[in-house]
C-alpha cells in the first residue's frame, strides 16, 4: 500500500443482516463458494465436513400448528472486535485482525492445520479443508483469479471477500482516491441476496447505512454476553427471534441445519 | 528470522518469551557439551578404567560394599564408599594404627571349604597377591573363583609390558556364555602372564618398585570375608552350595545355567 | 548374543518368550503406522473428526499420555533438586516412560495436523500469545531433554558400556544431570500448565472458560497439580504391572509406598484446589459469559455425575487412601488407589477436550455427538503398542530398576 492510498480513519466492516427479510434460499451460500473459490464437496462429506463460509440456520418458535413459524439465521465470521478468540490462540499468527479494516484475516498459506481456532470459535464459521481440492474437468475455468485456493489441511473462513476489497482499492486508487466509496467493496452474498437481506458497510461510519441499521432497534449480536463484539449484526421485528437467536443456551431438540 | 516477516513486531511478550527459550535451548546444548568435552578429556587421560569402576562400584547392591572391618566384626554394618581402595580411606589408616594386625596364623586358613595360603594378599574381587623374591608379585584366582570358572572357556591376558591399575581390568575370561573382567588387584606393568594351567595369571612389576597392600586383605581378615562371600554366591542361587560340608568341588558344573551368569556378576562384582 | 546385552545379575525371560511377548505389540504397532499413514497420504478425511467436533480422540490422547509421563520430570526434580534418593530405584523407569509418552504424543500431533511439514512455522513466526506455542516449545525442548536423559540409561547396556568411549561419556552426563532435571522440571511446569491453558483460555467455549493470574487461566494450574499428582501414581502402576509380568520383585515397596504419598499430598492439594475452581465458575465466570452451569451438564451422558465422579471418586477417594500411612504398606491398596488416580486424569482430560466440543454455543445449535473411525482408533493403540515396544525393549536389555538385582538375591537360611 503506498502512502497516498493510506487511509486516515480505519474503518470497521460490518454488516447487518435482516432475519425477516431471509428467505433461507441459501444464494449467498451458492455466492460465497463461488467467489471464494470453495470447492465443490466431496461426495463423502457431510454437513459437518464440507465447507461453507456462510452458512444458513433455521429455527422455530416451538410452538405447534397454527402457530409455528420458522426464520432462517445466516452465520458467517462474525468479525469478532474484541478479543478475538481466534486470533490469540493461533501458534504461528495466521489468524489476525487487520488495523485497517477490522476484518479478521486467515492466512492459509501459514496455517498448520491444527484447528485450534476451530475449537476457539465460538461460532463454528471456521473450516478444515478436509480433502484436497479438486475441481471437475472444465470447471476450473470459473475459478476467481483474484482469490487463490487453499489446499489440503489448513483452516479457511469467511473474509468478507478479501478479493473484493483489493479490487475497490485498486480501482480507488486508480481513479486517484484514498479509499473505495461506501458501495464500491460489497461481498458477494450481500450482492447475491434476492431480498437484500444484508446490509454491508463501514460501522465506524456514522453515516454508513450499515451503521445507521446497527444503531437502530431491533438488532442483536450472536453470543454477545461473551464480549468478542462481533461486527456481524441480525435484525428482526419480531420478538421470537430474538428470544431464540438469544437464548442463553442451546435448545435440546436436534435443529435442522440447512446448508 | 522474525523480523522481515509482515507485520511483525518485537513486544515484551516476545522478548520475555523468547528469551527464556532460547536461554533453556542454550543451556541444555551448553551442558551436553560440558558432558561431551569432559568426557573427551577424561577418555584421553586414560581414565576410563577408573571411571568404569567407580560407576560399576556405585552400581552394586549395598551389601556387596561392605567394609572389610564390617566383615570382621570391627565395625557394625559399614559400607564402603571408596571403591574398596583401603589407601585412600582414613579410617582404615586408623584402625590399623589402633590395632595392629594380629600375628598371622601358624597354618593356611581356610573358610567353608575354601583354603586360603598364608603366603598371599586377598582382592576383594576374588584374586589373590603373592610377592615373589625378585620384587614382583604373582597374581592368580583364589579358590572359590577357580572353583568357578574350572577351566575357562577363553582367556584374555594383558601383553607383558602393558600397565594395570587396581581394580582396573586384570584380565578376561569367557565361561558358558558370560564374560567376567577380573579385577586388577595391584598397580604396575605386566611382566609375564600364566593362564588357567599355570595356577597364576599375571607376573607384575609393582608400581614404584614395591607392592602397596594396604587395600588388600590378610588372610586373617580373609576368612570372616570368604564365609559372606560364600554366602552371597548362596543367596543368589538360592540354594546352599555345601554338598554334605563340602562344598562343590566343580562349581561351574553346579551352578544352575540361569543363575550362572548373575553368580559370576557376584564373585567378580561385575555390573 | 542376547544374554550378552542383559544386565548382570538379573534373569529374563528366554528370547523366544520375549518375541512371542514383542510379535501382537508389534502386529498392533504396523496396523496404527498404516493407519497414521493413511491419514497422513490422504489427509484427515480419514479420521471422522469434521468442522465442528475439530479435535478428538487424539488430543484426548496427547493430553492424557503427556499428564501421565509427568512422572520422569516430577520424579526427577524431587531426586535430583529435592534429593530425595529413595526415588533412585525407579527414575531410570520413569525416564523411559516419560520418553514413551512425550515422543508418541509429539508423533500424534504430527498427524493430528494438517500440514505437518509446516510444524516449523511455529518457531519461525510465533505467536507468544498463543498457549499452543507455549506447548510446542516446551514440548520440543522437553522432548530434547528427555532424549538426553535416556542416553545415559541405553549407554549403561551391557555391552554398549564395554566401550570406553560411551561409558566415560555415560559417567560425565550423569554428572551434570541435575542440571538437565532442572530444566526439565521448569519445562514441564509450563507446558502442563500450557496444555490446561489450551482449553482454559477459551473465551468461546463458556464450559473451559476460566478466569485466572496474570495471562493464566486457572486450569494452567490445576493441569500442573494433577500431572504431578499423576506422574508418581503411574510410575506405581507401570511398575507393579512390570513386576507382575515378568514376575520379578524391581522395587522395595517402600519405594512404592513413597510413591504413593506424594501422589497422595499433590491430589489432595489438587482436589481442593479444583473444588474451590469448580465453584467460583458456577457462581462467577459462566454466569459472567451468559452460561448457567447446570445447562452444561443438561446433555446425557453428560451429567453432573462427571463432576462428581472426577472430584469425589477419582480425586477425594485415592487421595485419602495414599494419604493413610497403614494403606500404603498394603499393595493392593497402593496400586488401586494409583488406578483411580490415573483413570481420574484420564476422565480430567476427557472432560475439557471432548465435552467442551460437544456442547454447543450458538443458542439454536445442537448437541453434537463423536464416533472416532478405525484410523483414528488405530493409531491411538500404536502410540500405546510403541510405548509398550521401547518399555519391553528397555526393561530386557537396560538396568531400569537397580533394586532389582539385589532384590533377586533372597536370603535364606542354608540348606533349605
Amino acid at each position: 500500500m503506498t502512502m497516498d492510498t493510506k487511509r486516515k480513519r480505519p474503518a470497521r466492516y460490518g454488516m447487518v443482516i435482516d432475519v425477516d427479510r431471509c428467505t433461507g434460499c441459501g444464494a449467498c451460500m451458492i455466492a460465497c463458494a463461488v467467489e471464494n473459490n470453495v470447492p465443490p464437496a466431496q461426495p463423502e462429506a457431510t454437513d459437518r465436513t464440507g465447507i461453507t463460509w456462510v452458512r444458513v440456520y433455521q429455527i422455530h418458535n416451538g410452538a405447534s400448528f397454527p402457530e409455528n413459524r420458522t426464520a432462517f439465521v445466516p452465520v458467517m465470521c462474525q468479525q469478532c472486535g474484541h478479543q478475538t478468540p481466534c486470533v490469540s490462540v493461533c501458534p504461528q499468527q495466521a489468524v489476525d485482525v487487520d488495523r485497517e479494516t477490522g476484518i479478521v484475516g486467515q492466512m492459509p498459506q501459514r496455517c498448520l492445520g491444527c484447528r485450534y481456532c476451530m475449537a476457539a470459535c465460538p461460532y463454528h464459521a471456521r473450516y478444515f479443508n478436509w480433502w484436497d481440492p479438486v475441481w471437475p474437468k472444465g470447471m476450473e475455468r470459473t475459478l476467481n483469479p483474484a482469490v487463490a485456493p487453499r489446499m489440503r489441511g489448513v483452516v479457511e473462513k469467511c473474509n468478507f471477500c478479501q478479493g473484493r476489497l483489493h479490487a475497490a482499492r485498486e480501482r480507488a486508487a486508480a481513479a486517484g482516491r484514498a479509499e473505495p466509496k461506501p458501495g464500491e467493496y460489497v461481498p458477494a452474498c450481500v450482492e447475491a441476496c434476492p431480498t437484500a437481506a444484508i446490509t454491508f458497510g463501514d460501522l465506524a461510519d456514522e453515516n454508513s447505512a450499515a451503521a445507521e441499521q446497527a444503531r437502530g432497534g431491533n438488532t442483536f449480536r450472536l453470543l454477545q454476553k461473551l464480549g468478542t463484539e462481533p461486527k456481524v449484526y441480525y435484525r428482526s421485528s419480531r420478538p421470537w427471534v430474538h428470544q431464540v437467536a438469544q437464548q442463553d443456551f442451546g435448545r435440546r431438540k436436534k435443529e435442522e441445519i440447512r446448508g | 528470522m522474525f523480523p522481515g516477516i509482515d507485520g511483525f513486531e518485537w513486544t515484551p511478550g516476545h522478548l520475555i518469551f523468547l528469551g527464556i527459550f532460547y536461554t533453556v535451548v542454550a543451556v541444555v546444548f551448553l551442558t551436553l557439551a560440558l558432558a561431551a568435552v569432559r568426557a573427551w578429556r577424561s577418555y584421553r587421560a586414560n581414565r576410563a578404567e577408573a571411571i568404569r569402576w567407580q560407576a560399576d562400584f556405585h552400581d552394586l547392591p549395598a551389601r556387596d560394599r561392605a567394609c572389610r572391618h564390617a566383615l570382621t566384626g570391627e565395625m557394625r554394618e559399614r559400607v564402603c564408599e571408596l571403591g574398596f581402595d583401603c589407601r585412600r580411606c582414613e579410617t582404615h589408616a586408623r584402625l590399623l594404627e589402633e590395632r595392629p594386625p594380629a600375628q598371622a596364623p601358624a597354618a593356611d586358613t581356610e573358610a567353608g571349604g575354601v583354603r586360603l595360603p598364608l603366603d598371599r594378599l586377598y582382592h576383594r574381587g576374588h584374586t589373590w597377591v603373592r610377592p615373589e623374591k625378585d620384587g614382583t608379585v604373582t597374581v592368580g584366582l583364589d579358590e572359590l573363583a577357580s572353583r568357578l570358572m574350572g577351566t575357562p572357556d577363553r582367556v584374555r591376558l594383558p601383553k607383558a609390558g602393558r600397565r594395570i591399575s587396581v581394580n582396573g581390568t586384570g584380565w578376561r575370561m569367557w565361561k558358558h556364555g558370560s564374560d567376567v573382567r577380573v579385577l586388577s588387584p595391584v598397580d604396575g606393568e605386566v611382566a609375564a602372564t600364566g593362564g588357567p594351567e599355570a595356577g597364576w595369571y599375571l607376573k607384575v612389576k609393582p608400581a614404584e618398585g614395591r607392592l602397596d597392600a594396604r587395600h588388600l586383605l590378610r588372610p586373617d581378615e580373609a576368612a570372616p570375608w570368604m564365609r559372606r562371600e560364600l554366602e552371597r554366591v548362596q543367596w543368589t542361587l538360592g540354594h546352599s552350595l555345601a554338598d554334605g560340608g563340602v562344598m562343590v568341588q566343580n562349581l561351574s558344573e553346579a551352578v544352575p545355567a540361569e543363575a550362572w551368569d548373575a553368580v559370576c556378576a557376584g564373585v567378580f562384582l561385575q555390573v | 548374543m542376547d544374554r550378552a546385552l542383559i544386565s548382570r545379575g538379573v534373569r529374563r525371560c528366554s528370547p523366544r518368550q520375549f518375541l512371542l511377548w514383542l510379535v501382537p505389540w508389534a502386529a498392533l504397532a504396523a496396523f496404527g503406522a498404516y493407519s497414521a499413514g493413511l491419514c497422513l497420504v490422504r489427509g484427515l478425511n480419514q479420521t471422522n473428526m469434521d468442522n465442528r467436533f475439530a479435535f478428538g480422540l487424539w488430543i484426548f490422547l496427547d493430553l492424557t499420555v503427556i499428564a501421565l509421563g509427568a512422572g520422569a520430570f516430577f520424579t526427577g526434580f524431587l531426586l535430583y533438586i529435592l534429593k530425595r534418593h529413595e526415588l533412585k530405584a525407579v527414575i531410570n523407569s520413569a525416564v523411559v516412560i516419560g520418553f514413551v509418552c512425550y515422543s508418541g504424543a509429539v508423533v500424534v500431533l504430527m498427524v493430528d495436523v494438517g500440514q505437518p511439514l509446516r510444524a516449523w512455522f511455529t518457531f519461525w513466526h510465533p505467536n507468544v500469545h498463543s498457549m499452543l506455542t507455549e506447548v510446542t516449545f516446551c514440548i520440543t525442548c522437553y522432548l530434547t531433554v528427555l532424549a538426553i536423559e535416556y542416553l545415559p540409561i541405553l549407554l549403561k547396556n551391557r555391552k554398549i558400556r564395554q566401550v570406553p568411549s560411551f561409558l566415560v561419556f555415560e559417567f560425565e552426563l550423569h554428572k551434570v544431570m541435575y542440571v538437565l532435571a532442572g530444566v526439565g522440571t521448569f519445562l514441564s511446569f509450563f507446558h502442563q500448565g500450557s496444555l490446561g491453558g489450551l482449553y482454559g483460555v477459551l473465551r468461546g467455549r463458556p464450559f473451559a472458560f476460566r478466569e485466572g493470574f496474570a495471562i493464566w487461566p486457572s486450569t494452567f494450574f490445576l493441569f500442573i497439580l494433577s500431572a504431578a499428582a499423576a506422574g508418581p501414581a503411574f510410575i506405581l502402576l507401570t511398575t507393579w504391572l512390570v513386576s507382575k509380568i515378568s514376575r520379578k520383585r524391581l522395587v522395595k515397596l517402600e519405594v512404592m509406598a513413597e510413591l504413593g504419598r506424594i501422589s497422595g499430598v499433590l491430589l489432595i492439594v489438587y482436589v481442593l484446589a479444583k473444588a474451590v475452581d469448580t465453584l467460583v465458575w458456577i457462581n462467577e465466570t459462566a454466569p459472567a459469559t451468559g452460561f448457567a452451569a447446570h445447562q452444561f451438564y443438561a446433555w446425557r451422558p453428560f451429567g453432573t455425575w462427571i463432576l462428581f465422579a472426577e472430584i469425589v471418586v477419582f480425586g477425594l477417594a485415592p487421595a485419602l487412601v495414599l494419604l493413610d500411612e497403614k494403606k500404603r504398606q498394603r499393595t493392593g491398596w497402593l496400586v488401586g488407589a494409583a488406578v483411580l488416580v490415573c483413570s481420574g486424569i484420564g476422565l480430567n482430560r476427557f472432560v475439557l477436550t471432548i465435552q467442551t466440543l460437544a456442547l454447543p454455543t450458538l443458542p439454536f445449535d445442537a448437541f453434537l455427538s463423536y464416533t472416532p473411525s478405525w484410523q483414528e482408533v488405530g493409531t491411538f493403540l500404536a502410540v500405546i503398542a510403541y510405548g509398550v515396544l521401547v518399555y519391553s525393549l528397555s526393561f530386557r536389555y537396560l538396568p531400569l530398576f537397580p533394586q532389582e538385582r539385589e532384590l533377586a538375591e533372597v536370603p535364606r537360611v542354608s540348606g533349605d
